[in-house]
């Protein structure tokens, strides 16, 4: 797969194979469904996140990955994903979703603490690399696409 | 007609203790969340200039947590709104 910047400040990827274009619809599925549940258990019974500011995060969050879903249904025919500066913000959000969900399932821990020989379930090591994938596509993001 | 009672004494109490504690929004470490990324995030959130927020998201990654600000908690709490919607992992407690 090839990302590369666009004239317009965006990001295009040009998958190559089958392989690419399940990695990017990987992507809504590795998301954690349960992050702004999981968010809320970070706060006190007082704040009554859990019903006041997890139903907005929630439709945040999904928001995010329809732009990518919607991304990749237009990307299927013309075989190349864009995404424009306008949802790189979108973008880099469902890429964090999922590498937070594979997280939460593999709990690989910081890159470089992970040896890549010692994972012995082919689950598990294609999980890996589809999380270093994202993470790789989030810094393009950050340096080319997401305004400082 | 209902006769309307004054306050109690010690319900205003309770009220200064609820307003005029400050509250810190603490910010955790966590293994996906980019550095620049945490560090633009406190950028927008919080006004922090580039250093300050770099200084910040560094404390965060070496130390485990940081707080990145302190206040009331009505505030505190729109801000760990905030580092939720970026994805990350914050909580608030009572300045000690």
């Amino acid at each position: 797969m090839t990302v590369m910047p666009t004239v317009e400040g965006g990001l295009k990827l040009v998958p190559e194979d089958d392989d690419d274009w399940n990695v990017l619809s990987a992507i809504a599925l590795d998301a954690d469904e349960e992050i702004a549940k999981r968010f809320s258990g970070l706060m006190d019974e007082e704040s009554m996140w859990e019903d006041i500011v997890v139903p907005d995060l929630e439709t945040h969050f999904s928001k995010q990955l329809e732009v990518v879903i919607e991304a990749l249904k237009a990307g299927r025919d013309s075989g190349e994903v864009i995404i424009s500066p306008g949802e790189s913000e979108e973008w880099y959000g469902a890429l964090n979703q999922a590498r937070l969900g594979l997280e939460r399932i593999y709990q690989f821990g910081p890159d470089e603490k992970v040896v890549l020989e010692e994972i012995s379930s082919l689950s598990e090591r294609s999980a890996y690399r589809r999380g270093r994938f994202y993470s790789a596509v989030q810094a393009v993001l950050i340096e080319y696409a997401m305004p400082d | 007609m209902k006769a309307v009672t004054a306050p109690t004494r010690k319900s205003e109490t309770r009220t200064e203790e609820k307003t005029d504690r400050p509250w810190d929004v603490i910010v955790l470490d966590d293994p996906v969340n980019l550095m620049e990324y945490v560090a633009r995030v406190l950028m927008r959130v919080f006004g922090h200039s580039r250093e300050k927020a770099e200084e910040l998201m560094m404390a965060v990654h070496q130390q485990g947590k940081a707080i990145v600000w302190s206040g009331g908690r009505e505030k505190a709490e729109m801000y760990v709104q905030q580092l939720h919607s970026a994805q990350l992992h914050a909580t608030l407690q009572k300045a000690s």
